[in-house]
């Protein structure tokens, strides 16, 4: 395959509809006759319902109809504890909305679907819901109190889980240590808030039992089983149209409004549409979790890390369906990019009146590069080396590529020693050190860190297994997605990918391999949009999570591309009469070598394929389309975790070294990002304004999340960070600029060398600020140990030092 | 009890009936069919739904419909000419200067008014004026080089 076009920075596919206001958004859509809905949420954080009555809304001219709690168990199921429930104790029915308790300020209890959005905004008001209101369990230290208000009766305890894994000896690595380093550390609550909240367009044709679904949703197959389940549909169509923004945020609770929609719409015999607002999103759409660890790391003298344990305690909010996704991703980056090979983990799930918990991007992981990072900062310091040292001794070298980690990764290939010198080379590091010292001696309070993490791209639905091994269901293993691939009749070429996107231009990239594989330019490629259950080749896979696109969806769309040419070339060699090894795809046209007469075009070969047999070889299938679904040809070893325990969590490994250079404000508590620089191996890079996007997007996130974006409950469990201004989303003035150096380190495993870029600097961003602001607050003695770094938190830190 | 307003959107002469409450952003995608301008928070602090009223750079979702009576809007759809993108439009695609696509209208709007006013903005001008037009998905880096790209087209 000539690469003429991977690589490159191609015209954008999607940019032109987007940038005229053309994009296809599932709010831009208008069915005939379709209502409008809205949600009644609970004011509560923790309550009992004990009434509800929606007969005065029912009453209002132009309701269609409305749903209380009593509605919702009458008429639907509840969801199956899906793999994010599985160290449950005891079964916990979890239905659409609350049922007989709310467990967070803003649960659904209640929606009405009208003719109009006024009418049931109007109607919401004459819904009663009759509460009895119970203590709100707020902090994770008072909910796992004995005598604490339960959330769920049923399990006897605010802590819905407890378990934890451990790899190597990690007793006798603790013996041998010659010190024990100590730290407890704490990550806050945050999300990506997705400037498009979530939208959904339900109908249902009552007469075939087809219920259509549009949902900006992430993941079809979470929509697909969550109308199964509650609603026991077997037809259902699940339609994505552009999805304005994800991050994981649209993943998981989305579920919920899809269920409710759906029967407003079942039940009114009209399409319904529901269109969440901002205040919505923020108090029940999802949040990251707020996690907290007991660090302990054994060492030797001159840094290197023979052992590391840590407890976590996730605050994982007012459900048990997403339990304990915090903490089995820590299994992806477990050992970060450290050749450490005694390690033990321990997880504690506790309840809480707040909004559940939901992947975002890296869900753990940060939290897992946070854990290693901040550790090598405390070893250095206790052990008085420097902690680019203490890194350089733990680092996996290139030459131990591919390098099996302790719980059963396989990482592809990283030259780590590499990222972490050429951050120092980039960033100026001893010429820094030296401005430090000018600086601290006026009084500046300078800082800077490297930090260093990997990328996990690509999931393993058998993960789990791993940490729940008694699962009942299996959750799959490996992972599965396609691509459908058509010449059309007039030469064109249509391609139908498994997956949707969010805005990570996968029409653009997907185009681009595509024509290099078929010798066709981009522009000939018309990606076929929206993703529609119906059509589109999906499997497991078919998500926009887990780093998933670079290794499945560019697998099978290869492999898609690859059939066809060979189909093609096939069929083309029977009417030219060649040798197909022979032919060539140039210029729309299949070619023989040496002959400018012996062609035809990809027009006249559409011709042919739908409509004129007699030219076609005889017994041949007739038309040119081609499908594959791609499986990760290397996905063994540890794709089923044994009674090891080991397992691949993921199957490709970016990296990347980030340089932050800040300064605080001694006045104030600001901190200033003066420098941000990312030396990133994100292996073959396909489209670089596309990678660089994912780059410059999810360091923006991580390094605001550092500095003080983040969720606040009063002690009542109310959510005070409604808007966007209060939660601290940054803009343009605060977002500082990151420079970006590509040290790729091709995969030996994937299709082209290509490695993930999604989840990409949201990893290992909040380290490198916390590591940067603490040696900035050297000088004052001052260790930072929880995020976020607000001015108040900064400035809390600096007078607790002088005293 | 609805209101009769009067509007000229992109060019184009509008008399409609409104409900009072109804806000501008709503007006414009549901009645009048122009779903460019997106909704992202309704209380004017994500400017998915900026636009030009009377010229001027407002967040639409801080008015209602009634209050654009008699007056001139442009929307995202009121820049291409004849299926040509603007040169604003062209830097947003040619510099990806978009992820997602839901602020993208917002800010060309913004970016568009920002170079009528000031044909070689600075970066820091650049980023002063998109201050309150928020993007989650990029990061900025890439609208901020946008930006920059459509001065250079405009002013060749």
């Amino acid at each position: 395959m000539a690469e003429k076009f991977i690589g490159k920075p191609t015209r954008s596919k999607e940019g032109p509809r987007h940038a005229t206001g053309c994009g296809h958004f599932t709010d831009d859509i208008v069915l005939p006759g379709m209502l409008q809905a809205m949600i009644l949420r609970s004011p509560h954080a923790h309550a009992r319902i004990v009434g509800g009555d929606a007969q005065s809304a029912l009453e209002l001219p132009g309701v269609m109809t409305a749903l209380i709690p009593s509605d919702i168990v009458a008429h639907t199921k509840p969801f199956k504890p899906g793999r994010y429930a599985a160290g449950l104790r005891k079964p916990i029915a979890e239905y659409a909305t609350a049922v007989e308790k709310v467990r967070y300020m803003g649960e659904p209890v209640a929606a009405v679907a009208a003719r109009d959005r006024g009418t049931a905004e109007d109607a919401l008001e004459l819904i009663t819901i009759d509460y009895d209101a119970l203590p709100a369990v707020v902090e994770t230290a008072d909910a796992m109190k004995p005598g604490s208000a339960l959330l769920y009766e049923e399990l006897e305890s605010n802590i819905a889980w407890k378990g934890g894994l451990s790899y190597g000896d990690i007793d006798g690595a603790f013996k041998a240590a010659d010190k024990i380093v100590k730290e407890h550390l704490k990550i806050h609550r945050y999300s990506s808030t997705p400037l498009e909240p979530f939208a959904i367009i339900a109908d249902y044709d009552a007469a075939s039992r087809k219920l259509t679904v549009w949902v900006n949703a992430q993941v079809p197959e979470v929509i697909y089983d969550a109308l199964r389940e509650a609603l026991e549909l077997e037809d259902i169509r699940v339609i994505i149209p552009d999805i304005g923004g994800g991050f994981g945020q649209k993943i998981h609770l989305i579920r919920k409004y899809v269920v409710i929609v759906s029967l407003l719409a079942i039940r009114s015999g009209r399409p319904v549409k529901w269109i969440e607002d901002r205040s919505e999103h923020m108090m029940a759409a999802g949040h990251s979790c707020a996690q907290e660890f007991e660090v302990e790391a054994g060492v030797k003298k001159d840094g290197t890390v023979l052992g590391l344990k840590f407890r976590e305690i996730d605050d994982v909010g007012g459900t048990t369906s997403t339990l304990t996704i915090h903490f089995t991703n820590k299994l992806n980056n477990l050992v970060n990019t450290y050749k450490v090979q005694n390690i033990a983990l321990e997880g504690w799930s506790v309840l809480t009146n707040k909004c559940p918990v939901i992947p975002n991007r890296g869900i753990g992981k940060p939290g897992m590069c946070y854990i290693w990072e901040r550790a090598m900062d405390r070893i250095a310091e206790e052990l008085g080396l420097s902690p680019i040292d203490v890194r350089r001794i733990n680092l996996i070298r290139p030459e131990q590529m591919p390098y099996t980690t302790p719980s059963g990764n396989v990482y592809d290939s990283g030259d780590y020693p590499g990222l972490l010198e050429t951050a120092l080379e980039k960033i100026g590091y001893d010429k820094l050190r030296e401005e430090q010292k000018r600086a601290r001696a006026s009084g500046r309070l300078l800082g800077l860190s490297v930090v260093i993490g990997v990328e996990p791209g690509g999931r393993n639905a058998a993960r789990d297994i791993a940490i729940f091994p008694e699962m009942k269901e299996s959750p799959g293993s490996g992972g599965v997605n396609g691509a459908t691939i058509k010449l059309e009749k007039n030469g064109t070429i249509a391609l139908y990918l498994g997956s949707p996107n969010c805005g990570q231009s996968h029409e653009t990239t997907t185009a681009q391999v595509a024509a290099d594989v078929l010798g066709i330019p981009p522009e000939k490629i018309s990606i076929s949009t929206p993703f529609d259950s119906d059509l589109a080749p999906w499997g497991v896979s078919a998500a926009n999570s887990g780093n998933n696109f670079h290794l499945y969806d560019i697998g099978a769309v290869h492999g898609a591309a690859t059939k066809l040419k060979e189909k093609i070339l096939a069929i083309a060699a029977h009417i030219l009469r060649a040798n197909p090894a022979d032919l060539r795809i140039e210029d729309g046209a299949v070619r023989a070598p040496g002959s400018p007469v012996k062609k035809i075009t990809l027009a006249e070969l559409g011709k042919i394929v739908y409509g004129n047999q007699a030219m076609l070889p005889k017994g041949a299938e007739a038309g040119l389309q081609a499908t594959y679904y791609y499986t990760f040809p290397h996905a063994e070893p540890n794709m089923v975790p044994g009674p090891d325990r080991k397992v691949r969590a993921q199957f490709t490994f970016s990296a990347a070294a980030h340089a932050a250079v800040v300064e605080v404000d001694r006045e104030t508590g600001k901190v200033h990002v003066l420098r941000y620089l990312i030396v990133g191996d994100n292996g073959t890079v396909i489209h670089p304004n596309v990678v660089n996007g994912q780059i410059y997007g999810s360091a923006a996130h991580g390094i605001s999340v550092a500095l003080g974006e983040g969720f606040v409950y009063n002690a009542d469990g109310q959510l005070l960070t409604l808007t966007l201004t209060d939660y601290g989303k940054s803009s343009t003035e605060e977002t500082p600029k990151v420079e970006i150096v590509h040290k790729p380190s091709p995969s030996p495993f994937t299709t082209l060398g290509q490695k993930a870029a999604g989840e990409g600097a949201a990893i290992p961003s909040p380290a490198a600020i916390a590591s940067a602001v603490e040696d900035a607050l050297k000088p004052l003695g001052v260790k930072v140990r929880d995020l976020p770094l607000s001015p108040e938190r900064v400035w809390n830190l600096i007078q607790e030092a002088r005293r | 009890m609805k209101r009769t307003i009067s509007v000229t959107i992109n060019g184009r002469r509008y008399e409609e009936d409104v409900e009072p409450r109804q806000l501008l952003p709503h007006f414009l995608r549901e009645q009048i069919g122009l779903t460019g301008t997106h909704v992202g928070c309704v209380i004017g602090e994500c400017g998915a739904c900026t636009l030009l009223l009377d010229g001027k750079l407002v967040k639409s979702c801080l008015l209602f419909a009634v209050q654009a009576d008699g007056k001139e809007i442009t929307t995202i759809e009121g820049l291409a000419k004849n299926g040509a993108l603007h040169p604003v439009q062209e830097a947003f695609v040619e510099k990806y200067g978009f992820q997602c696509g839901y602020c993208t209208p917002g800010m060309i709007m913004a970016a568009h008014a920002l170079l009528q006013d000031n044909s070689d903005p600075s970066e820091e001008e650049i980023r002063r004026c998109l201050a309150g037009n928020l993007c989650m998905c990029t990061g900025y880096a890439q609208i901020i080089d946008s930006v920059k790209e459509a001065a250079k087209k405009i002013k060749s």
